[in-house]
């Protein structure tokens, strides 16, 4: 048997390591994502002041921080028995909003859309950021510039720092609004609701307009049949900060609906002995494999996920967007994998247009902020993280200092569909042993569309960081390695 | 004197990995001086280069993974010594390629002169904690001295 292994995954920087193994005839038996976990958190959370949690576990990584802090919050919110004031619910959404901004420009800009719009099969050095400059111009690079820190001016000013929140608070938040921020967030989200649909639009005609990359989006080791979940309000739609989970099955109908505060009735997790990730499922339906369809019970979150588990877009320009993807594609839900990067711009409107509306609410200046809180008991927050449903479960003890805590984060969600997605692709693209740069990146392509995040990631700098294919006869001796440099 | 910026870098939340936020504190007792910042990222990528635009110079402290260097061992390198820069944050871009990209778009405000102090930890242990091991707690007052001497070599 042949392995081929992939490790590290290019641009995203954990230390995910992709393994294919490969059959005597040279096609694809078996393809798994490995990946570090990281250890003790709840012992490093048990007898900390719960107050504390919001900052300690936007530390967790460095690609959701305000999703942790404001996740940690509502669970707050609901171990100390309180609502936060309709104010200060509003300047979380709000803020809320500027992170997905922030992050989704970033992934489609620099991680994801790379693939699309410098092309799939283009050499590795090319496939960057830079790459996109030089395809869609000077102009365009310094636009994406500004709107990212657009994103993270709103949040930081919202939020205290822009990468670290330090306003969430049981009951509400310690930051309100002057009239004076309220202009500068209106006119920075005023232009943020341009720059999303000028990304629209030029998904539409670098993506959209092309035959070979539609028919990529289409083609079979890109579907995957799994349920779907995410966040919606009361009317079904899409919503990152609060509202009900929601599950849809393979006909796009509603599967389930429950309180987040239900999730442990809802979902379970299952262990393979190969991997430190678990892989939840639902509950109603059982764990038959790493398989899709109606009897298994893996679910998708993430930007499509979401969209498949809502009817809708709450806001008016999203919502357009909304129903011209399913139509494009074939209608609800939409199982191709790639689908995620327009989902994913589409969300961008969304988040610009709410921030709108938000930022214009007559009570976001009001200083009713924070309610007082009540005795401390067990408490469950869920969001939407930018890459799928985040759940932060406390229990705390009479002083308020946290006995449990427990975290299923959003990869962590998505972990059975991910492994089921590269396997699939890896089918799909390589054949006869035949393995080179194109093809790998076509496997990688699978994974890197869920936008994943390997909390352990460290950002420890090191002499290079080279994509390391190795690949092993079936007696499994190493006789071959491919080296390219990491970016 | 140059325009400076200190920023000790890391996960003050992963043990060893935090080691350059250590030193950072420790160089607040150390260094006042006009012109000169000292503060901590807990971050990196594009948000690093956020933090050091607008100065002439910027020292980075961070925890580095060096196969030839012993556990706990200190140096300085040039902003093109280290080649690969991962941040805490795989959904980032890596400092060297948001700085390339920032000058490509004509940013004019990047420190002229960028260095690294690294603080060699080995293989993370990826557990949560906000403690050091013995060696590289050892190590924080070499990594203070050398950010001084950086400091002071220009005046």
């Amino acid at each position: 048997m042949k392995t081929i292994t992939i490790d590290p995954i290019t641009r995203l920087e954990g230390h995910g390591k992709i393994s294919i193994f490969l059959n005597k005839d040279g096609n694809v038996e078996n393809a798994y994502l490995q990946i570090p976990e990281l250890r003790g958190f709840e012992r490093f959370a048990q007898g900390r002041r719960a107050e504390d949690m919001p900052q300690i576990t936007s530390r967790i990584c460095g690609v959701c921080p305000v999703a942790h802090h404001f996740a940690a919050t509502k669970a707050l919110d609901d171990a100390f028995n309180v609502k936060p004031t309709s104010a200060a619910k509003k300047l979380r959404e709000l803020m809320y909003c500027g992170y997905y901004i922030y992050d989704h420009i970033l992934h489609f800009y620099y991680l994801g859309g790379p693939d699309f719009i410098v092309g799939p099969d283009a050499p590795a050095a090319k496939r960057n950021v830079l790459g996109v400059i030089e395809k869609a111009g000077i102009e365009v690079g310094k636009e994406v510039i500004k709107h990212r820190s657009y994103g993270q001016k709103i949040t930081g000013i919202l939020g205290g720092k822009a990468t670290h929140p330090v306003c969430g608070l049981p009951g509400g938040v310690s930051k309100g609004l002057n009239k004076d921020e309220v202009k500068d967030i209106e006119k920075m989200v005023k232009s943020c609701i341009d720059f999303a649909k000028f990304s629209l639009k030029l998904f539409d005609d670098i993506v959209l307009k092309n035959k070979d990359y539609v028919s990529l989006i289409k083609s079979d080791p890109y579907q995957l049949k799994t349920y779907n979940m995410g966040l919606v309000d009361d009317k079904n739609k899409v919503n990152f900060y609060d509202g009900k989970i929601r599950v849809t099955n393979q006909e796009g109908k509603e599967h389930i609906k429950f309180d987040g505060k239900d999730y442990y009735n809802k979902i379970s997790e299952h262990v393979e002995e190969w991997s430190y990730m678990k892989f939840p499922y639902l509950k109603d339906i059982g764990w038959k494999g790493l398989v899709d369809g109606k009897n298994s019970g893996i679910y998708r979150v993430g930007p499509l996920g979401r969209l498949n588990a809502a009817d809708g877009m709450a806001t008016p320009l999203a919502d357009k967007e909304y129903k011209r993807m399913f139509e494009t594609l074939g209608g609800r839900p939409i199982n191709s994998t790639l689908a995620f990067h327009w989902a994913r711009l589409i969300e961008l409107l969304y988040a610009t247009e709410r921030a709108y509306e938000l930022v214009n609410d007559k009570e976001i200046t009001s200083d009713k902020i924070r309610n007082p809180v009540g005795e401390p008991g067990e408490g469950i927050g869920v969001v939407e993280a930018a890459r799928g449903t985040l759940i932060h479960h406390y229990k705390l003890d009479k002083k308020g200092l946290i006995e449990k805590a427990n975290l299923i984060v959003a990869t962590t969600n998505n972990a059975g569909a991910i492994t089921m997605s590269i396997r699939d692709a890896a089918k799909g693209v390589i054949s006869k042993g035949k393995v080179d740069d194109g093809i790998l990146n076509k496997v990688e392509m699978a994974f890197r569309a869920y936008d994943p995040c390997f909390a352990c990631a460290t950002h420890t700098l090191s002499g290079g960081m080279p994509l390391q294919v190795d690949i092993y006869n079936n007696r499994k001796n190493l006789y071959k390695t491919y080296k390219r440099l990491g970016e | 004197m140059k325009k400076t910026i200190i920023l000790g870098v890391g996960n003050p939340i992963l043990r060893d990995d935090g080691v350059g936020i250590h030193v950072a504190e420790e160089l607040k007792k150390h260094i006042k001086k006009p012109g000169v910042t000292i503060d901590s990222a807990f971050t990196g990528g594009m948000n690093l280069l956020d933090l050091m635009v607008d100065h002439d110079r910027a020292i980075l402290i961070d925890a580095v993974k060096l196969k030839n260097k012993k556990l706990g061992d200190v140096g300085l390198y040039g902003f093109g010594e280290l080649s690969a820069f991962n941040t805490c944050n795989p959904h980032d871009v890596s400092l060297p390629q948001a700085v390339d990209l920032a000058k490509k778009l004509g940013e004019n405000r990047i420190p002229t002169d960028i260095k690294v102090v690294g603080i060699n930890i080995g293989e993370l242990n990826c557990e949560f904690g906000e403690e050091l091991s013995s060696e590289i707690e050892k190590a924080i007052p070499k990594a203070v001295e050398l950010v001084k001497k950086e400091v002071e070599s220009d005046g």
